[in-house]
């Protein structure tokens, strides 16, 4: 039986390519998604340091708050799931993003801001909705279904600003 | 033994289909990329590079290897670009000088406009040219967000409206989806451009890659459905030409941003069957092309696309429609949106404005 299966996979032509979904495998999902809460906690930070805009304020307070929840629910999901991914550290592209905000004066760090929180919503929400489609740790999977709103809302704030 | 037999044809059928069309999944794996071809692209401009050095430093991976989810995470030319801009010293905030607001034309959450003004649009003055932008990605990655540059610049330096539409992106949505939502798009402002200022008998299509595609194909479906036609088409590297054995598409096979690998995942990403590569929305050469407005294409030396404007400027030539073409040396694609920071994107910048402004001011006469 076994030896049929495998007949199979290595007859497929391209093996090279995974034959199956290339769904991020649990610890790299834990990675990514912690990895982007960080960035959105660090850059909000950065940008509480000079806002005068209220609307501004108010958002960059409330991405602190859920995206340090999302971290910790992440992290309970991780150990149910028991999976051990390396704690979340941030890319090279977001280093340079968080370079970039530092660099403006107050008030087109603002706009930075708004825009790359644009940007990085729509990456989080294409991680949160491809890991909860076909993700492959049961606790994981439900805890980026509950991720999907929370970041949809944000858009919707997002598209207001 | 049955349900494995079952279960080994399953593979098989999962991985012959990978070869063309994917399943609607961003987790879908990638088509096999095969033999590369030798080919070196010349030498871009030195500008150029320190652009394009800038993405293994900023952490890119070959789009070509990834499933769409972790493409769509990668760094992009822009990114690249802004890289460059706050290692000169420049602000890479959004120039103030424009004003932006997101509105819904649909349903899906993707259905949505950036509308782009000028910040010091004189109240109860005259209406403005309204300019409708679709964005590139190969309908599979980047959004309004990513293709920031070029609306913003032509809503300053034309005093327009520009309407960035964001569109599905395959492979949740396959052809033709961006077609349709791009044409939806076209109703909506055609139905609000003159609530926002705008003249909607000064309007013209500009876009990029895919969504330079998106405006001549656009433009098609008002000609077709006698809607408002555009005054004038501004396609910059549109896909163009579903033929892989064109010259642009050897010599700059291994050219970066884009290469020859990446077309074909594109394809593999939003196409349903082998035959949508043909279809005349995506292989615009073979469309009717008869009855466009002037158009404006732009083209890159070291792109794979540059093969694409060039046959599509000859096929619109000899449908009647007036058209000019130019490639710029020492760039590759994505360059149009670097205008701050490299001499052939902003030469291109300007020639695409000075002929959006004659367009618009032929109207005036």
């Amino acid at each position: 039986m076994k030896k049929l299966f495998f007949a199979a996979v290595l007859t497929a032509p391209f093996a090279s390519t995974s034959v199956l979904a290339q769904v991020m495998p649990p610890a790299e999902y834990v990675t990514v998604a912690g990895t982007s809460d960080l960035y959105e906690i660090t850059s909000s930070r950065v940008v509480l340091e000079t806002t005068k805009d209220p609307k501004v304020r108010g958002f960059a307070e409330m991405m602190v708050d859920h995206h340090t929840r999302s971290t910790a629910d992440l992290k309970a999901a991780a150990a149910r799931s028991r999976v051990r991914a390396a704690p979340p550290k941030l890319m090279p592209l977001q280093v340079e993003l968080i370079a970039q905000l530092k660099a403006e004066p107050a008030a087109t760090r603002d706009l930075a801001y708004i825009a790359q929180q644009k940007a990085s919503h729509g990456q989080a929400l294409n991680v949160q909705k491809a890991y909860a489609m076909e993700g492959t740790a049961p606790p994981l999977r439900a805890a980026a279904a509950q991720i999907v709103p929370v970041v949809e809302r944000h858009i919707a704030m997002l598209m207001t600003m | 033994m049955t349900s494995t037999r079952l279960l080994a044809l399953l593979l098989i059928g999962t991985s012959s289909a990978a070869l063309a069309q994917s399943r609607p999944s961003p987790n879908a794996p990638p088509p096999p990329v095969g033999a590369r071809l030798p080919a070196q692209p010349p030498v871009a401009a030195t500008d150029m590079q320190a652009v394009l050095d800038q993405m293994p430093r900023l952490g890119a991976k070959p789009i070509e290897m990834l499933p769409p989810v972790k493409a769509r995470l990668q760094p992009t030319a822009a990114d690249a670009t802004r890289a460059v801009m706050r290692m000169k010293g420049m602000s890479t905030a959004p120039d103030p000088a424009v004003v932006t607001q997101d509105l819904p034309y649909g349903s899906d959450p993707k259905q949505y406009a950036r509308v782009y003004r000028p910040a010091a649009m004189p109240a109860g003055g005259t209406p403005m040219p309204v300019i409708v932008y679709y964005h590139g990605g190969g309908w599979v990655i980047a959004d309004v967000n990513v293709y920031d540059a070029a609306p913003r610049l032509m809503a300053k330096q034309l005093n327009a409206i520009v309407v960035s539409v964001e569109y599905r992106s395959a492979p949740e949505a396959k052809f033709p989806a961006q077609h349709d939502d791009a044409a939806a798009a076209y109703r909506w402002v055609l139905a609000n451009a003159q609530s926002w200022g705008g003249d909607v008998n000064k309007i013209a299509f500009a876009g990029e890659s895919a969504g330079g595609n998106l405006a001549v194909a656009t433009a098609i479906h008002a000609r077709d459905n006698r809607l408002t036609m555009p005054l004038h088409i501004l396609a910059v590297y549109p896909i163009a030409n579903s033929s892989m054995t064109l010259p642009s598409k050897r010599d700059s096979a291994n050219a970066k941003p884009l290469n020859t690998p990446m077309l074909k995942w594109f394809g593999h990403y939003f196409s349903k069957t082998p035959a949508d590569m043909r279809d005349p929305r995506i292989n615009l050469v073979s469309a009717n092309l008869r009855g466009l407005p002037p158009v404006t294409i732009v083209n890159a030396q070291l792109d794979p696309l540059r093969s694409d404007g060039e046959t599509l400027a000859a096929a619109m030539r000899s449908a009647g429609v007036r058209v000019e073409q130019r490639t710029f040396e020492g760039v590759t694609h994505e360059f149009f949106g670097m205008g701050a920071v490299v001499r052939g994107a902003y030469d291109a910048n300007m020639y695409a404005i000075g002929r959006l402004q004659a367009a618009f001011a032929t109207r005036n006469r």
